[in-house]
Order: C-alpha cells, then sequence, then structure tokens
C-alpha cells in the first residue's frame, strides 16, 4: 500500500504503476459532469479563480458531495473524461473515478504525468476518512458544486499511468 | 392491535434507513466466500474494501453508497389484515422522513413535465421530495402486513433490460439470454460484483414487478440451479471486483417466474444489481397480535 499526501509531486507519479493501491490524504477536488467542464472553460479564458482553486498537485475526485456522502461517478461520461487533458496539462496529477477511460485520453495522462485511479462506491468509509468539506467555486450546481475535502487514507487502485490502462484486455 | 398510520410511517422510515445502511447476512457471507475464491490481489483487495463499508456503514447508520437510490415498496397484505384509511400516504410520508434521516442524496428534479426531462430548473435540496416509486400490492393469507423497502441506484437501471426472448420450449433459452444481455453490460456497470435479479412473465410491467419481487425474496446463501446457471455464465466474462478483472463478476442471482401467457415467447426483465444492492429491509405489522 503506497501513501499519497496531497499536493502530489510529479517525481511521485514517475514511481506510480498500474495496479498499486494507494490511501490519499490531504486536500482532494470534488467535481463531476456539471463543473468540470466549467473549470476547463475557466482555465481557457484563464481567469484569476484557478489561482485561487490552485490545481498543481491536486487530485479531482469526479463525485458530487451531498449530505449522504461521496461516490465515485463513471468517468467516461463526455463532460468528465473531455475535462481530464486539460486539467492534467494545469497541474492535475491524479483524476479519481470508476470505469475505463479512452485510449487518447489515457494517452494526454502519460504527457501531462498525470494518473487516473479507480476506488469503489464505499461511501460510508469514505465518510469515516472525510475530515472536511466545503464549497470553492459554482454554488449554484448545489451537490454537483466544485467542492474542496480534506481526507485521510482514501483508497484507490491506479488504473491508468504512464500510457498503459488496467482494464485493457 | 389495530395498525395505526403512525404504525405504517414509522416502519418504512425504519425499512428505508437500514435498506440503505445495512447488509444482510447473506451478503456478508457472500463476499466472505468470493475473498476467499479470489486469487487477483487487487479483486481481493476491492472485496475487503466493499465489507469494510459495509460494517462501518452499519455500525456508524452511514449510507453504503452516495447514489441513495429511487425508493420502491412492496407491500405484502393480508386478506384478514385492516388497514387505516390513508395507509399509502402514512407509507409515503414514512419514506420521506427516512430519506430526510439516513440522510439520502437529494435527487428530487424541479419543474414541470419538459422541465424534469430536460433537468433544468434544478434539484429540490430536500431529500425527502424523492417521489416513491409505485408500491407493488401482493395479496397473502392472514392477518399481517409486510413492509419491504428496496433502494434502486441509478448505474444498474441504464443497464437493465426488459425485452421479449423465443423460449423455444426450453427454459435454457430464456435464462440463457438474460444472462447474455447482463454479460453484455456488466463490464460497464463499474460497480461490480453484482447480483442478477431476473423476473419472467406475460408483460414489461409483470416481469419488472417479478424482477422487484425477485430481488425481495432471493437469499445469497439459497440458490437454484437456474440461478446459479445465470451467474455462473455472467461469471465467465472475468469483468470482476470494480471491473479490475477476477472470478467474482456476480455474487448470485435472484430469480422469480411468474404466469405465462400462451405464446412462443416470454418478457424478461434483467437488472445487474450493483454492489451494494439488493439494498432490502422488511417488517411486519399484525393487524390482530396483541
Amino acid at each position: 500500500m503506497l501513501r499519497l499526501e496531497t499536493p502530489i509531486r510529479i517525481e511521485q507519479i514517475e514511481d506510480l504503476k498500474i495496479g498499486d493501491q494507494v490511501e490519499i490524504s490531504g486536500r482532494i477536488l470534488c467535481g463531476r459532469d456539471a463543473v468540470l467542464p466549467k473549470l476547463v472553460a475557466l482555465l481557457r479564458k484563464k481567469d484569476p479563480l484557478i489561482e485561487k482553486i490552485g490545481l498543481e498537485g491536486a487530485v479531482i475526485f469526479h463525485t458530487a458531495v451531498s449530505p449522504a456522502g461521496i461516490g465515485p461517478t463513471t468517468s467516461n461520461k463526455l463532460e468528465i473524461e473531455d475535462s481530464i487533458p486539460e486539467l492534467s496539462a494545469a497541474g492535475v496529477r491524479l483524476h479519481l473515478g470508476k470505469g475505463s477511460l479512452g485510449a487518447e485520453t489515457v494517452a494526454s495522462l502519460k504527457i501531462h504525468r498525470s494518473v487516473f485511479a479507480v476506488t469503489p462506491p464505499v461511501t460510508a468509509l469514505f465518510s469515516h476518512r472525510m475530515l472536511s468539506k466545503q464549497i470553492i467555486a459554482f454554488e449554484e450546481e448545489g451537490m454537483e458544486a466544485l467542492f474542496e475535502i480534506q481526507v485521510e487514507r482514501l483508497p484507490a487502485i491506479i488504473a491508468a499511468a504512464h500510457g498503459r490502462n488496467i482494464f485493457e484486455k | 392491535m389495530k395498525i395505526t398510520r403512525n404504525n405504517i410511517s414509522d416502519a418504512a422510515k425504519k425499512c428505508l434507513i437500514e435498506a440503505g445502511t445495512t447488509y444482510r447476512r447473506d451478503q456478508f457471507s457472500a463476499y466472505a466466500k468470493a475473498i476467499e475464491a479470489e486469487s487477483s490481489g487487487n479483486a481481493r483487495w476491492v472485496l475487503e474494501q466493499i465489507v469494510e463499508n459495509a460494517r462501518i456503514a452499519e455500525r456508524e447508520q452511514l449510507p453504503l453508497c452516495d447514489d441513495t437510490g429511487i425508493p420502491h415498496v412492496i407491500a405484502h397484505i393480508g386478506d384478514a389484515c385492516i388497514l387505516p384509511a390513508g395507509w399509502l400516504s402514512a407509507l409515503q410520508d414514512g419514506i420521506a422522513q427516512g430519506l430526510r434521516d439516513m440522510p439520502g442524496r437529494p435527487m428530487a428534479v424541479r419543474g414541470n413535465a419538459v422541465q424534469r426531462v430536460e433537468q433544468s430548473r434544478g434539484l429540490f435540496d430536500d431529500p425527502g421530495a424523492l417521489e416513491v416509486a409505485p408500491v407493488l400490492v401482493r395479496p397473502v393469507k392472514g392477518s399481517q402486513f409486510k413492509l419491504t423497502v428496496l433502494l434502486l441506484g441509478g448505474g444498474p437501471e441504464i443497464r437493465a433490460r426488459t425485452r421479449r426472448v423465443f423460449h423455444r420450449r426450453s427454459i435454457g433459452n430464456v435464462v440463457d439470454q438474460a444472462a447474455a444481455w447482463i454479460s453484455e453490460e456488466i463490464g460497464s456497470l463499474g460497480c461490480t460484483p453484482a447480483t442478477i435479479a431476473v423476473g419472467i412473465g406475460r408483460s414489461q410491467v409483470e416481469a419488472s414487478a417479478l424482477m422487484l419481487e425477485a430481488m425481495t425474496e432471493g437469499s445469497l446463501d439459497v440458490q437454484n440451479e437456474l440461478e446459479r446457471r445465470i451467474t455462473d455464465a455472467v461469471n465467465q466474462s472475468r469483468v470482476g471486483p470494480l471491473g479490475l478483472g477476477g472470478a467474482t463478476t456476480a455474487l448470485g442471482c435472484f430469480l422469480k417466474i411468474g404466469p405465462t401467457r400462451a405464446s412462443g415467447v416470454r418478457i424478461v426483465c434483467a437488472r445487474p444489481c450493483c454492489l451494494v444492492e439488493p439494498r432490502r429491509a422488511s417488517t411486519v405489522l399484525d393487524s390482530t397480535q396483541p
């Protein structure tokens, strides 16, 4: 079991390989279908809010944050998967969700030295390990706003790294 | 004892919370067997995380999954059971309160018919605003009112199928077709291992209702030959826990066969219930018990 503390450094990414079991601690951003395209739009127009959000070394968990807790949604939904290359280029080092990503996305992760990890929808366990949560942007999206959470030992498996995909047959 | 509206509301609320936070013993036992049988380290690790999640959920009364599901209720009403006027609205009130107390994910969509489809006016903040699906009522003998609450998540719903199958005078043809549908879909479910629920009936509505009843009655500890046949076929896909590969794509199958039509076709509803499902809880109220 590898321990990852956020912000994650590029050297740590270089050491990860598909199939590695990891536990992530620290600050994690949470967003899914509704908010990730908005985050990419901010990036494209070089909005100062990006600096405030802080993407360098970040982990983005593809989840809503509701009173019920958190849990991964399928990452190959159009709005989510499309956001991955640009967010990786902007410094996001680990994208966390579930399901397989397309070959182009996996290739883009390699280019931008980022990885994709999957985690089961173990909401009670996540709630147990979530220390705090707050909305940091796009409040109008409610539970699908961009949230920042603090976690301790969030479990995941590296599913795509260095151009390889664990789901490939 | 007279069954009151309050009894019904309270029972519905408790069932909803139990369904959303608690694994049954047969689920724990099926996971224990699956962990033992898996040779893949990552598959075993995923299964262990799922069991740990269930233990925490039960101990701390937390939702098993953040998709807390759409509440479905099955009411088995005895022919000698006396229910108060307004029992159905009392049941709906209890479900709403359960969703608030658990708490459920606020998933009710605002607006008129078109706005709801387009989701253009956002969501209600109140988890209790989520309407119960049409209640399935079944007659039984006696004075009891048995209430079962099921919570149906979105991932399995978009991968379930209800279609006709030409039986060609063989049950094998029918169950093999159901297994083939599930095998096609299971890789995209993500939240495996699944439990396969299958209903076989005369119409789309009846097959779906039978599938729901299968989810209500089934046990992973007791699997008949047809259920094992479907499970084994799906497990041959080697999709494994979380899609990472492995022996355990399905933990088991719950199959319910209803009346059939004089015809060469059967209507089959097959649903790949996700790794926390079937989330269900039941309670019995008795109108004669002192």
